[in-house]
């Protein structure tokens, strides 16, 4: 299945840039975003497998959009990527919505592009993760089931 | 008449510390003064670098993409039957020039980006403590701004020593170095040279600021660091820059020294102890960051 990056920012010129320098470089999918509350719409009902925000952004800055973003798909890594790089805005981000990586603008391809490549790992790692315990569950919960017939058989 | 005698004693006596407390008030004011305007100038620097950083961002990520645009139509070009058809060696050559002047937008762009990241080392906001700094590297901020100003005209040589981590208040410590830094530059008429040496005295770190300039007269020495003295023209100098360096290594329990010989140049030694003790109690808020 193609990976789906959400990119959120309030200038233009960066979801130009980023989704010109993904589409030479990868085969993802790219869903743009200058408002960041369409970008919350949007999670309601698409899969993202790595979500990079902005940081300031009228009507929501970037961590409230992170931390919506976290309690809809918990398992989608967080990215800032900021202009407005200070510390209290890095603590805040790691702290409150659990972020995958931190970016400063301007930035670097290269970078990006392994963090937008790790981040989609991890992504699938924990879905896999998530498949297998659920496998696990069920196989334990046919086990019990078989137990309890093989009881009821003998006893 | 004795109680009279008393009370004009009183009234004589009272005179001086109430003009004291005046001198206090007006200093303490254009404390104050100088301090909100160091902390809007930090603001409008904060909103400028964020400003700057993201369409250099996009500028430099476009100029990749551009370059590895370019050299995927010249292997096209490169693979086709007729790549030595004229017209296709006139598209090689536009390609080569366009790849040249991509180049150049992103030295120019990373030029800019490193003055953006010397201002941002300014416009950090103060957090009123001391932490642990590497002070090569805001040294290296510093000059990053003032190359702008020293272009051709000033080399710069570093000297650099093994320092420690200092404990200190960054942003007002470059404010020092960008002061003797601009002097420096101003200092010198035509060519020269402004050399910055470090080196670890004990507990104390030494940072020397030396230029090739025309030096300061013997009796302009002692003048250099109060407030309002200037030698330069209306509008180049407030007479301020080393009053409040002066101000900010006192903050620091360090001190500033100069040395200089008229025609030969100047040094400043800025020394600062590598660890802040816990400000005298008798003190508190006196080592508040200004």
């Amino acid at each position: 299945m193609t990976p789906t990056v959400f990119l959120v920012d309030d200038e233009e010129m960066v979801l130009t840039s980023i989704r010109a320098f993904l589409s030479l470089e990868t085969d993802y999918r790219v869903a743009t975003f200058a408002d960041p509350e369409q970008a919350v719409d949007r999670l309601r009902t698409e899969r993202a497998d790595v979500i990079i925000s902005d940081y300031l952004m009228p009507k929501m800055n970037g961590i409230q959009l992170l931390a919506r973003a976290k309690e809809l798909q918990p398992e989608t890594p967080r990215v800032l990527l900021t202009g407005h790089a200070d510390k209290q805005s890095a603590i805040q981000a790691i702290n409150e919505v659990a972020l995958f990586q931190y970016l400063e603008k301007p930035w670097d391809n290269a970078q990006l592009l392994l963090v937008i490549q790790a981040a989609i790992e991890r992504a699938n790692l924990y879905r896999d993760l998530r498949d297998k315990i659920n496998e696990l569950a069920m196989a334990n919960s046919n086990l019990r089931e078989i137990q309890t017939r093989l009881l009821k058989a003998f006893f | 008449m004795e109680a009279e005698s008393e009370a004009a004693t009183m009234a004589t006596e009272k005179t001086p510390p109430c003009e004291l407390d005046r001198e206090e008030v007006e200093r303490i004011r254009a404390k104050l003064v100088d301090a909100s305007r160091m902390a809007a100038l930090g603001g409008l620097m904060a909103s400028i670098v964020h400003e700057i950083n993201t369409p250099i961002g996009s500028i430099l990520s476009n100029n990749e993409v551009m370059l590895r645009s370019l050299n995927a139509i010249e292997q096209k070009i490169a693979a086709s039957p007729d790549a030595d058809s004229p017209g296709l060696q006139k598209a090689l050559s536009i390609i080569e020039m366009m790849r040249g002047l991509a180049s150049v937008d992103k030295i120019a762009c990373e030029r800019i980006s490193s003055v953006v990241r010397g201002l941002k080392t300014f416009s950090r906001a103060d957090d009123g403590q001391p932490r642990e700094t590497d002070l090569h590297e805001q040294i290296s901020d510093t000059l990053k701004l003032v190359s702008c100003q020293y272009r051709q005209r000033i080399r710069v040589e570093t000297d650099f020593g093994d320092l420690p981590p200092v404990e200190c208040y960054p942003q007002l410590l470059n404010q020092v170095f960008l002061n003797v830094l601009v002097n420096a530059g101003q200092a010198i008429e035509g060519e020269g040279v402004v050399t910055v040496r470090t080196r670890r005295e004990g507990e104390m770190v030494r940072v020397s600021i030396s230029d090739t300039g025309h030096g300061i007269p013997p009796d302009r020495m002692a003048k250099i660091f109060q407030t309002g003295f200037t030698t330069k023209p209306v509008g180049v100098g407030t007479g301020l820059g080393l009053s409040i360096s002066r101000q900010i290594i006192d903050k620091h329990r360090g001190r500033i020294e100069v040395e200089s010989a008229e025609g030969a140049g100047t040094t400043f030694h800025i020394l600062v102890p590598v660890r802040q003790q816990p400000p005298d109690r008798g003190a508190a808020g006196e080592g508040e960051p200004t």
